[in-house]
């Protein structure tokens, strides 16, 4: 689903050298967890997938796609096949849980009368079917992250990135959104979680990735938290 | 696309002061247009008129060989007509303005020569028409109006290309307006444009309202200068009328009529390009 070859990424403006010959492969329908410290590259791992920077060296492949042929203006399509969650949220506050998620749909183009019934299932999916008619300041963090988790998810994407999703949450909430993403992936949906959470790690064992410096340096297939 | 509409209005409603100033300068602009434009039709509609009636008159010693003059005279290029008008013929004309003229003449003799009098085609050719016929044997002296029409079109000539350059400074300005309007409702929209760029949205989906926006403006501001435009031209032509009859101004609905649909497609067309620049600007930058 992920390939990697030999990626460097190094950013142009402040040439920070971000991600240093990264070679790695996600294969589809897999869970895998990238951690590190700070500053490591987890995001700059996202960014790349997401092609919002390009690398310096090596090639990024999706799908079997280099990401050098979604040129310019195919970019978009890119993104529709890759769902994010962040760890700021960045729900449209204007926007309740339902319009929010619709949101999604509208930006791909999806016709409207799908609409409430793929809204709807994401909402279950995340258990916020009844919250669909509060805003984001009405929902706690736990919640506004579901509902985030709901829209990334709600147009079907193979892929699912997830770039601290509990960074803000407490325990309880940060079990509950794992949880979320752990069922999305029995779906099918290859999952990408980069975290900090060592007892997220430990307790929901998935491969794990470990960065350090921009650098590949442990690739655990049964997990484990080891910096 | 209502979609779109409700997101260009609210855009419109939020930046409130940015699209105000832009929908003014706009307005502004596409009245200083209308007028010189008006202004420039009615020259040229008067400049026509005058030129139908430029003579050149050529005064003719007592022995000059009409016929031959006239034939000649004839041939030359720019010459619309020519013709003879006798010494007696003269009289008669200026004893019917000023009829103590026969008594003079009845006096003195007859003081008036035999004249050629040529119509032009074009008033810029009278001068040189006048000096070749100078030139001709028999003839003594030649006049023609060119002497007070020539002012007469330098000076709106001046005026008109300081309309239009005045024109061309506001039609700038507009489009810096526009620009910045554009700008600052993108700025605005930052956050949702950047989900929804992650969500996958093409440049076309986040731009559209924008441009909405810029063709409502310019909708708007055709439609308020087109009006007044349209109001106080023909109340102006209608004084004019009263006061001077014998300015040709142009009430002729056909020739008016093209003028202004130039000018509100001109403004709908600026509102189009301005936010078409502005957004693909704004999201190369993001880039
Ligand atoms: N847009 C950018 N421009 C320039 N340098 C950047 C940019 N984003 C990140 N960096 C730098 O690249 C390096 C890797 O950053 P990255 O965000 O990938 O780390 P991270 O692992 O996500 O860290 P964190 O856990 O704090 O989110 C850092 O040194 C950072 O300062
Ligand atoms: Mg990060």
């Amino acid at each position: 689903m992920i390939d990697f070859n030999h990626v460097t990424l190094e950013y142009p403006v402040t040439r920070t050298l971000a991600l240093e010959d990264l070679t790695m492969q996600v294969a589809r329908g897999e869970f895998i967890y990238l951690v590190g410290h700070s500053g490591a590259g987890k995001s700059s791992f996202m960014n790349l997938v997401l092609k919002r920077a390009l690398p310096t060296r090596g090639e990024v492949r999706i799908a079997g796609e280099p990401l050098s042929r979604y040129r310019g203006r195919r970019t978009p399509l890119l993104r529709r096949r890759i769902g994010t969650v962040f760890q700021d949220n960045l729900l449209l506050h204007h926007l309740n849980a339902y319009d929010n998620v619709a949101f999604s749909l509208r930006v791909i183009g999806v016709p409207q009368r799908e609409w409430p019934q793929r809204v709807t299932t994401a909402l279950r999916t995340v258990g916020l079917e009844h919250k669909k008619q509060a805003l984001p300041l009405q929902l706690s963090l736990g919640e506004q992250q579901r509902v985030a988790i709901a829209r990334a998810i709600v147009s079907n994407p193979p892929l699912l990135l997830a770039d601290e999703p509990t960074g803000n949450l407490d325990h309880e909430n940060s079990r509950e959104v794992l949880k979320i993403l752990q069922n999305v992936n029995l779906r099918g949906t290859t999952v990408v979680v980069a975290t900090h959470a060592r007892e997220l790690v430990e307790t929901f064992r998935h491969r794990t990735l470990t960065l350090r410096k921009g650098r590949l340096v442990r690739d655990d297939p049964d997990g484990g938290y080891s910096l | 696309m209502m979609y779109h509409l409700r997101q260009a209005l609210l855009a419109m409603r939020a930046n409130f002061t940015a699209t105000f100033s832009t929908l003014t300068t706009m307005t502004i602009t596409l009245l200083v247009l209308g007028a010189v434009l008006l202004l420039t039709l009615n020259v040229n509609r008067t400049l026509e008129q005058l030129e139908a009636q430029v003579e050149v008159a050529a005064f003719l010693k007592d022995d000059a060989n009409i016929p031959a003059l006239l034939g000649q005279v004839k041939l030359y290029q720019g010459v619309h007509d020519a013709r003879l008008v006798s010494r007696e013929q003269v009289l008669a004309e200026m004893t019917r303005d000023y009829p103590y003229a026969r008594d003079a003449a009845a006096l003195a003799g007859n003081p008036f020569p035999n004249t050629l009098r040529m119509r032009v085609e074009r008033v810029q050719d009278s001068r040189r028409i006048a000096n070749i016929v100078q030139a001709l044997p028999g003839v003594a002296t030649v006049e023609y109006g060119a002497n007070y029409v020539d002012p007469a079109v330098k000076t709106l000539n001046a005026i008109r290309t300081a309309g239009y350059g005045l024109v061309a400074l506001l039609l700038l300005g507009t489009l810096f307006n526009i620009l910045n309007a554009v700008r600052v409702a993108m700025f605005a929209r930052r956050n949702e444009i950047g989900v929804m760029r992650l969500l996958g949205a093409t440049p076309a989906f986040i731009r559209m309202p924008h441009l909405i926006e810029g063709v409502l403006v310019g909708l708007i501001a055709a439609v308020v200068s087109v009006s007044v435009l349209a109001a106080s031209y023909l109340e102006l032509a209608k004084r004019v009328a009263q006061l001077v009859p014998v300015f040709p101004i142009v009430t002729d609905l056909n020739t008016i009529a093209p003028i202004l649909v130039g000018i509100a497609l001109l403004s709908i067309v600026i509102g189009l390009l301005g936010s078409l620049f502005a957004t693909s600007r704004y999201l190369r930058e993001l880039e």
